[in-house]
């Protein structure tokens, strides 16, 4: 293929400037990126206004040159710049083969710049049109003019995306969380959130980003717990000469700017918390409740990175890069916080919530290149992410529960204090080696998380009205309906993984490459919770400040000896130290869990080029799962301590197949079988208790066999089929057109439904035999106004998806501990939006030095089931959000100084869920989202500074 | 230059990592001089002492030779009987919820105490107080609204299986049966009660029990057909008699008095609305000879909350000391209470108000007064409990 076009331009050449003018053409190969070609490099003739740029494969060509000696200038962003003399003679083609690369050589002109390769847009849509899958990626550079600040506003920016607004879940084509698996650099990352799969994907700042990838269609390179999609962030590299960049921003968000700000007592600004050392116990009498006063709400961030490398003697080199940042936020919400299921069960018309997230990134890398065809690669990541959230609950008096024991129609109240942290070290080694015929890429990586709730206090008043009359006789008293409703609790996770991968590839000829590969990962889950409760043993005990439990929950107000009458309140512990009583004592863990997920995976795959136009990729891929979890949890009598082990071999077939229409339009299409394993949280029966919800684990989703279980399945998988078929066309160096259609089909899907018991807790449960997706996309990215460089000044970038969704529902499920029903045959899929839109413009003019890019950026999506309902229960959904967001950036002093201007969240939406119940629709919340519903999240203002030495 | 920017480097980890959170937190030292740890209020430690808690396989039959401690649950399997032998007195462990007895679905309990000798479970805590311990959980195969046919739904407490299409079903029988001190919760959710009547079939004989300072409900009704008479509740903390899912048993004489903490004397839901109202059919009770005594309207307080369709016939209720006589709650969607009062399904005859200031409290979307309600407003009679509670009962 490279070989006729060559000729064909030397043919071409040939034949119309045959006589009196020569012509220079050649290839640019990529010493960087495995010598394969190198396209949309410029070439400049010295001297002239002559320029070109190398096409797809690397090819380049200059006709119509009188004869002469000229000097070449070869360039690509990131590369060392080139000069190179050339002698045109007429009626001649003088051929100049350029390797290009960022090592540094013996010429003058070095050039460098901010990106690099795998950053900048141009070349990730390159990338995109090459690949033998079907992936989507977006770079450091769209990243930056989107003002994308972390992965997940990446990937909510690609085609079928969506995020959800409120919480970290993401959406590939309608399907959430547990259907998305995470890697960084290709190599699984652990979920900072016991709720969750997937990491939240805030935790990554386009600091460390590089780029971020989905892979939409699955090939046997990934492990085959593979649903909707695969997200890779690939972090960042640095192989230039040295750098280093400072930044610092500040911001406001509107609602949140002129609030008293309030966080937990005990942690700190930098979202650390000093006491996990201690027992709870202590912790508790050591103490007190009431929330501290959190500063003025201005949001500020500050990092930095330097990079430096350093040549050696044979092309070896050595690249360093460490990046760090830090950044808070603050967030105000006021709404309402509603449990509505078949009645109303709570109801708070006015509550607020104050939230002070922060996060700490330090990462660094360290490249070393031994030469050619031999590199290696370290990455350390820390991550330390904390939000420290103060809910306060009916407000204003008006707070109805149906359980309240002084009046049920007001005065009801709950205070929620709750911090959260978690902190993440990834470590990660990586090969590349190639020898001959044979490429070797290898990766191991280490990874430990320990996600902590320590001390989050509940307290729930009755009669919360009194504590807004003014009336000192007239006040409000504690709800001591069971221990419980007053307590303090903490929880710990602990995830640790060992993962590896291996792939050898063989290039068998032009035409065949082979890969093999071996994967494997050994993953566990450590969980404890305990929680204290105050029993209020005087029960009447006036609340005369509500500001002020402190004083109330002092030590002076323990009730240490029963026998006296003295005292306001005992502590109470569900699981006491055995030998002690579980009054005003410590105890012990109230439920446990161990999870063990082993996977060892081999693979084989061929890329198999038929002609110039046809890619066969087919795949295989072997796995043997075991799926372990043993629990202690408390509610289930003497069920409440078992184990639950499964083995399972799967084989999964997989075929992309690639077309080229011609050098800018690809057909793809690609089938193949996946599964979905379950989490260790959804076969752990362990009840999370949140202020209006709560949400347990169902082990029966790992498979089950008995003589009285209905419509289980002894499975601990859902087999999914894949097909997608896709047309892509690449108009231009920065433009694309793509269209495509899919379908999935899940065998067995697992649903979070309301169970068929007396408590109303939320379970998961395979829930029907299978469900169906189909859906369609379309992308377009235009430039409308362009400069003489070909680069855009205005353009627009446009996807959407079309969605259908059905999945099939049982009537009835009776399984080993837990029931269900359900009173409809069929529904749509939790979390599939039938529709979802993102769109931007963008306005780039250039003022000699001066170089502003003004980006507004929309995204849509339409109402989806936030919770699907079982028995007589309507579902919860998720009402649609439109966010639009304005970023002005303004590079000044020859690139070197950056300052950006944001205002996100200009259309300030309402969030808000309703369960759709005979009476109409009533807004509740979510567990799935904010504590609270129906509120405005506020517009986001900020401002930033980079300057790069 | 490198040199330098490294340095910076950490210099920024070190001002990301020292936090400035505050310690100073104590060491627990434990001087045990208040509280005597699970040793028992005394008695006959002459006696054999055995352990109670498991899940039983076979009958079992406790001796009067013994002295049993409850300390854990103690789950009787399909198949298989408990005896409680008259006089006996079982202690459970203070140790709140995740102590009780529970009679699954095809299990029996043959308690048969006497007015002389009444079985009484109790806590064995040197102070008692309520919540104590889990209680006594009953489960059988009468029809739940929750769910239809053969299914079952499963209980707050232990995860047992309950209900079904066997309306006379029998869980064994309980006579003179004293409860003492328990209620225990885990969470608002999965509350222990004094007696729980999960599905219970009207085949169970339930005759003189009694719930004393229970920290939640004196008797929960989750479905069932099951008929309970001389029933007696004092200082229950939540409500002294509770029924949702179908129940569509009867109480016959029953006294209820509160005590400092409590909720109401009767709270009833036609059916779960956590969940479901997959059988169609309501809860619908007969009540007869019920005396409700609170502590006096000034007080506060509501005696009786109907409420999510319940239906219900109510004859000779007496009800003394409340600020609410009826609350009755509904919507004009799912939970139609106040249609039922219209069309009489949910009725009350012969009802007494003593020191009540509103007899009734309408937060239906109906329009009705409480002569729609009552019939004969001011002819009840208090239930004889001096007569038929002498002995055997706590009343204080």
């Amino acid at each position: 293929m490279k070989k006729i076009i060559l000729l064909f331009i030397l043919f071409v050449s040939t034949f119309s400037y045959a006589q009196t003018t020569g012509s220079i053409v050649g290839k640019l190969i990529d010493k960087e990126y495995n010598n394969e070609p190198l396209a949309f490099a410029n070439i400049l003739i010295k001297g002239t206004t002559k320029g070109t740029t190398s096409d797809i494969d690397g090819l380049y060509g200059f006709e119509n040159l009188t004869p002469g000696t000229y000097t070449l200038v070869f360039s690509f962003v990131g590369y060392e710049t080139q000069e190179i003399n050339a002698q045109v003679v007429a009626g001649k083609v003088t051929e100049i083969n350029v390797p290009m690369g960022a090592s540094a050589a013996s010429l003058d002109e070095v050039v460098i710049t901010t990106t690099t390769k795998r950053e900048s847009e141009t070349a990730l849509l390159l990338e995109q049109k090459k690949a033998v899958e079907i992936k989507q990626s977006i770079g450091a550079e769209e990243l930056s003019r989107k003002g994308v600040s972390d992965a997940a506003g990446a990937v909510s920016k690609i085609s079928g995306i969506s995020k959800q607004e409120g919480s970290s879940n993401v959406y590939v084509r309608g399907l959430g969380d547990r259907y998305l698996n995470t890697t960084l650099n290709g190599l699984s990352l652990p979920s900072n959130n016991v709720n969750k799969k997937n990491i939240d994907l805030n935790l990554f700042s386009t600091d460390i980003i590089e780029n971020v990838s989905v892979s939409k269609a699955y090939s046997s390179k990934f492990y085959g717990d593979f649903s909707a999609g695969n997200v890779d962030i690939k972090s960042k590299d640095y192989t230039g000469n040295g750098f280093l960049e400072l930044t610092a921003g500040s911001g406001f968000n509107t609602n949140a700017i002129g609030k008293n700000f309030v966080r937990s007592e005990g942690t700190g600004f930098f979202g650390y918390y000093g006491r996990y050392a201690h027992n709870p116990f202590a912790i508790i009498l050591s103490h007190g409740i009431d929330p501290v006063d959190a500063g003025t709400p201005i949001n500020i961030n500050y990092g930095g990175s330097a990079g430096k490398s350093f040549n050696f003697k044979n092309d070896s080199k050595l690249s360093l890069f460490l990046t760090g940042s830090f950044e808070n936020g603050y967030e105000y919400r006021k709404g309402s916080a509603v449990d509505y299921t078949l009645t109303e069960k709570k109801a708070f018309d006015a509550a607020e919530e104050y939230e002070y997230s922060t996060n700490s990134t330090v990462m660094g890398s360290a490249i070393y290149r031994i030469d050619d065809k031999n590199k290696l690669k370290f990455t350390s990541l820390f991550i330390n992410n904390s939000s420290d959230v103060v809910g306060y609950f009916g407000i204003d008096g008006t707070g109805r529960s149906r359980d309240a024991q002084q009046d049920t129609q007001k005065g009801f109240y709950q205070m929620n204090v709750q911090f959260d942290q978690t902190q993440m070290t990834i470590n990660q080694l990586e090969g590349s080696h190639t020898s001959g015929k044979f490429d070797v890429d290898w990766g191991v990586g280490y990874n430990l998380v320990h996600s902590k709730q320590p001390d989050r206090k509940r307290i729930t008043l009755e009669n919360y009205q009194y504590a807004l009359d003014n009336d000192p006789n007239t006040n409000p008293t504690f709800y001591n309906n069971v221990d419980y409703d007053n307590q303090r609790y903490f929880q710990n996770i602990t995830d640790e993984e060992i993962n590896s991968r291996l792939n050898l590839a063989y290039n068998l000829s032009d035409q065949v490459k082979i890969n093999f590969g071996y994967d494997g990962k050994h993953k566990t889950r450590d969980f404890n919770n305990i929680r204290y409760g105050y029993q209020i043993v005087d029960t009447k005990y006036p609340v005369t400040d509500v500001t002020n439990f402190n004083d109330i929950f002092s030590l002076d107000n323990l009730r240490i000896n029963p026998n006296d009458n003295t005292g306001i309140y005992q502590i109470k512990v569900f699981n006491p130290i055995p030998g002690l009583n579980n009054v005003n004592r410590p105890g012990l863990p109230e439920n446990t869990y161990k999870g063990v997920l082993n996977v060892y995976a081999g693979y084989a795959n061929a890329e198999i080029k038929a002609g110039d136009k046809w890619l066969f990729v087919p795949g295989i891929r072997f796995e043997n799962i075991e799926q372990n979890i043993s629990y202690d949890v408390i509610n289930l009598g003497n069920k409440g301590v078992d184990a639950v082990n499964t083995t399972s071999t799967i084989f999964l077939p997989s075929l992309n197949i690639k077309y080229a229409i011609n050098d800018d339009q690809n057909l793809r299409f690609t089938a193949s079988q996946t599964v979905s394993l379950p989490e260790f949280k959804e076969a752990a029966p362990f009840v999370y208790e949140n202020v209006s919800s709560s949400i347990g684990g169902n082990p029966d989703i790992l498979g089950a066999t008995g003589a009285n279980l209905v419509n289980i399945n002894n499975t601990a998988y859902s087999k999914i089929y894949n097909i997608d078929l896709k047309y892509e066309w690449f108009f231009s160096k920065s433009e694309l057109l793509s269209i495509s259609a899919f379908t999935k089909q899940i065998k067995d899907p697992i649903n979070l439904v309301v169970g068929a018991d007396a408590t109303g807790t939320q379970r998961y449960f395979r829930t029907g035999d299978k469900a169906n997706i189909y859906g369609v996309e379309l992308e377009i990215r235009k430039n409308l106004i362009t400069t003489d460089d070909d680069d855009a000044k205005l353009s627009i970038g446009f996807n959407g998806t079309y969605m259908k969704t059905t999945q099939n529902l049982y009537d009835q499920i009776v399984g080993t501990r837990f029931n269900l029903s359900f009173n409809k045959s069929k529904d749509k899929l939790q979390g599939a939006s039938p529709f979802l839109l993102n769109a931007d413009i963008q306005y780039a003019p250039v003022f000699n030095n001066y170089k502003p890019t003004g980006t507004l950026v929309f995204s849509y999506f339409a109402d989806r089931i936030d919770a699907l309902g079982s028995g007589d229960l309507g579902n919860i959904v998720e009402k649609g959000v439109p966010t639009l967001d304005f970023v002005w950036k303004n590079n000044l002093l020859k690139n070197k100084l950056e300052i950006n201007l944001s205002a996100k969240n200009l259309l300030n939406p309402t969030i808000k869920y309703v369960r759709q119940a005979t009476i109409g629709d009533v807004v509740v919340t979510s567990a799935n989202g904010k504590g609270i519903s129906n509120y405005k999240r506020g517009m986001d203002v900020g401002l930033q500074l980079k300057y790069k030495f | 230059m490198m040199k330098n920017n490294l340095f910076l480097g950490l210099a920024m980890i070190t001002l990301l990592f020292s936090s400035c959170t505050t310690d100073n937190t104590a060491d627990i030292v434990i001087n045990d001089n208040s509280v005597t740890n699970n040793t028992g209020g005394g008695g006959e430690t002459t006696k054999p002492l055995v352990y109670l808690s498991g899940t039983m396989s076979s009958n079992l039959t406790l001796s009067s030779d013994n002295q049993y401690i409850l300390n854990g649950p103690l789950i009787m399997e399909a198949g298989t009987t408990l005896t409680i032998p008259a006089g006996m007195t079982v202690k459970a462990e203070a140790t709140g919820a995740s102590v009780y007895i529970a009679i699954s679905q095809g299990a029996k309990i043959i308690a048969e105490g006497t007015a002389d000798k009444p079985i009484v479970l109790t806590s064995n805590a040197a102070n008692p107080v309520a919540g104590n311990w889990g209680g006594l959980i009953l489960l059988g195969k009468a029809p739940v609204n929750s769910v239809t046919g053969t299914q079952t739904s499963t209980s707050e407490i232990g995860s047992l299986p309950y209900g079904g299409t066997d309306a006379a079903d029998s869980s064994g029988s309980l006579k003179y049966v004293r409860l003492e001190y328990s209620g225990g919760a885990a969470s608002g959710s999965s509350e222990n009660n004094g007696f729980s009547f999960y599905g219970v079939g009207s085949g169970t004989v339930v005759d003189y029990i009694e719930s004393y300072e229970g920290k939640d409900d004196g008797a929960e009704f989750f479905g069932g057909t099951v008929n309970v008479s001389h029933y007696v509740a004092v200082n229950n903390h939540d409500d002294s008699i509770d029924w949702t899912e179908g129940f569509s048993g009867s109480i016959t004489d029953a006294y209820v008095k509160h005590g400092p903490d409590h909720d109401k004397g009767i709270e009833a839901d036609g059916y779960n609305t956590d969940y479901s109202h997959a059988a169609a059919f309501w809860s619908n009770p007969t009540l007869t000879n019920i005396t409700i005594i609170g502590n006096g309207s000034s007080t506060g307080g509501e005696a009786v909350r109907l409420r999510v369709g319940t239906k219900a016939s109510l004859n000779n209720l007496y009800i003394k000391g409340f600020d609410k006589g009826f609350g009755i709650h509904g919507d004009a969607g799912d939970n139609p209470t106040g249609a039922w009062v219209l069309d009489g399904s949910l009725h009350a005859t012969d009802v007494t108000f003593d020191d009540v200031t509103n007899k009734l409290d309408n937060q239906t979307t109906e329009t009705f007064t409480v002569t729609d309600l009552v019939t004969n407003d001011g002819g009840a009679t208090q239930t004889d409990v001096a007569t038929w509670g002498a002995g055997w009962t706590r009343i204080e």
